[in-house]
């Protein structure tokens, strides 16, 4: 059926599957069929922050003193990073918004979406302050094979899923001849790329940020690059939640409640799906071999990071129903835990230090230096 | 005052000291795993295998059914649990 931006069919949203329904005309929560959702959309909007309120300038200080090893895995992880929000701040709407069918859940994917635009933005404010350069660290994403190789595995359950919507809006189901070429389309076969897309989104958020993310934290032990590691924080704690959104997808549609197909589906994708975590885990530990080609940095070195892959893998096949198919049961770097604790703990609001309090704020540092011109 | 049983070994009183059980299992040197520590992310899933507990606040991270979030909760009845290895 094809997708109108507007569905003038009068239903009963709350009879609607979350996906491959008719297509949301009123967005309207005074009625939900997920309440979650909704919850995920207040939690995100109140996490609300701007690159710009966080000092960074600091940073380019500490940049220049490190070592060239060092600059590598700094810059390297955030080139990636990059990429995988520059793909996620798209692609959750380009690919879902089309086949959604319920307001609540439609509005999550906006407002999810929306936060990874902020994370786009956050690695540009990053990085015009440690390079006089930016354009050559932005650039080199294209060009940077390790990079590319893992854009491949990033993208492509996405582009399935985007692919077979597009044929199956366009024409239905069956067999079409579309420029000469004969392709094939089913609603079944659409559910299972999308099953299989959103097991994929997971993993991305899962495991393959937390790699960057650990390295960014080993940094600001060492009270090194500590304004990266701020906006890395919030940036964490956002994918934590995002997380928890799409798991709480996978698991609804598991269990059959919401589309008696999609639990048969998820059973047949069982396989690929686990495929989907392990590939995951050793291109990452691959990354981790590439960040530190050169040399290994304080606190943080080649083995304990693929460890950590592992451990965090583990954990997160067994939020979605899988079993764990890793060794490692203890986290290697249990330190990371302090930095990825949710910040919106009071403490003063005098400390302007605590990202929390800096949401519309303006640098209030006052030095004698300030009142030099002035003549009384 | 409810009694915790810890992975079918250690019984311990929840005597209040600790605002959630997340924290009060690390007063008893149990290693969890945690990071959020509001409910949202999930990270800290135990089993519970006896009793019943009361959230401080309602998680929004995915729990299924015979698992909770120690982060926000805190005994109702005594309980047994389990924590994931």
């Amino acid at each position: 059926m094809a997708y109108t931006t507007f569905n003038r069919n009068i239903n009963d949203q709350l009879k609607e599957p979350m996906f491959f329904g008719n297509a949301v005309n009123v967005s309207r929560y005074d009625q939900q069929k997920y309440p979650i959702f909704e919850k995920l959309i207040e939690k995100q909007l109140s996490f609300f922050w701007r690159p710009e309120e966080i000092d960074v300038s600091k940073d380019r200080i500490d940049f220049q003193q490190l070592p060239e090893h060092e600059k590598h895995i700094f810059i390297s992880n955030l080139k990636y990073q990059t990429l995988l929000d520059s793909v996620q701040g798209r692609s959750p709407n380009v690919a879902l918004l089309p086949i959604v069918s319920i307001p609540e859940l439609e509005t999550w994917i906006e407002t999810w979406a929306f936060s990874e635009t902020i994370h786009s933005r956050s690695y540009t404010h990053i990085i015009r302050n440690i390079s006089a350069e930016p354009h050559k660290i932005f650039d080199d994403i294209m060009l940077n094979e390790r990079i590319l190789e893992r854009a491949v595995d990033v993208t492509r359950y996405y582009d399935d899923l985007i692919d077979g919507i597009n044929l199956y809006q366009r024409c239905g189901e069956g067999t079409h001849q579309i420029n000469g070429k004969s392709e094939q389309i089913t609603l079944r076969e659409l559910k299972k790329r999308l099953y299989l897309c959103l097991m994929s989104v997971n993993v991305l958020e899962a495991i393959r940020f937390y790699v960057s993310f650990a390295c960014s934290f080993a940094f600001a032990e060492r009270e090194l690059m500590e304004g990266n590691a701020k906006i890395i924080r919030l940036i964490a704690r956002d994918e934590a939640l995002h997380l928890t959104g799409t798991q709480h997808m996978l698991n609804i549609l598991a269990s059959g409640d919401d589309d008696p197909e999609m639990a048969e589906i998820a059973k047949e994708c069982e396989e690929e799906s686990y495929a989907i975590f392990m590939r995951a885990a050793e291109q990452e530990k691959d990354w981790a071999a590439y960040l530190f080609k050169d040399g290994s940095m304080i606190g943080l070195n080649k083995d304990i990071l693929c460890q950590y892959v592992e451990f965090i893998t583990n954990s997160r096949m067994q939020a979605v129903g899988l079993k764990p198919r890793f060794a490692t049961t203890q986290n290697p770097i249990p330190w990371i835990n302090t930095w990825l604790v949710s910040d919106n703990v009071q403490v003063a609001p005098q400390e302007s230090e605590i990202s929390s309090y800096l949401v519309g704020q303006i640098d209030n540092e006052v030095d004698t230096a300030d009142f030099g011109d002035f003549d009384l | 005052m409810p009694q915790v049983r810890i992975n079918g070994e250690v019984v311990v009183n929840f005597d209040g000291s600790s605002p959630n059980l997340l924290q009060f299992l690390e007063q008893q040197q149990q290693a969890v795993n945690y990071q959020c520590r509001e409910g949202f992310c999930g990270a800290c899933r135990c089993k519970l295998l006896n009793g019943q507990v009361s959230y401080l606040q309602e998680p929004l991270a995915f729990v299924r059914r015979g698992e909770f979030l120690p982060c926000c909760s805190i005994p109702k009845t005594d309980i047994e649990l389990e924590i994931p290895k």
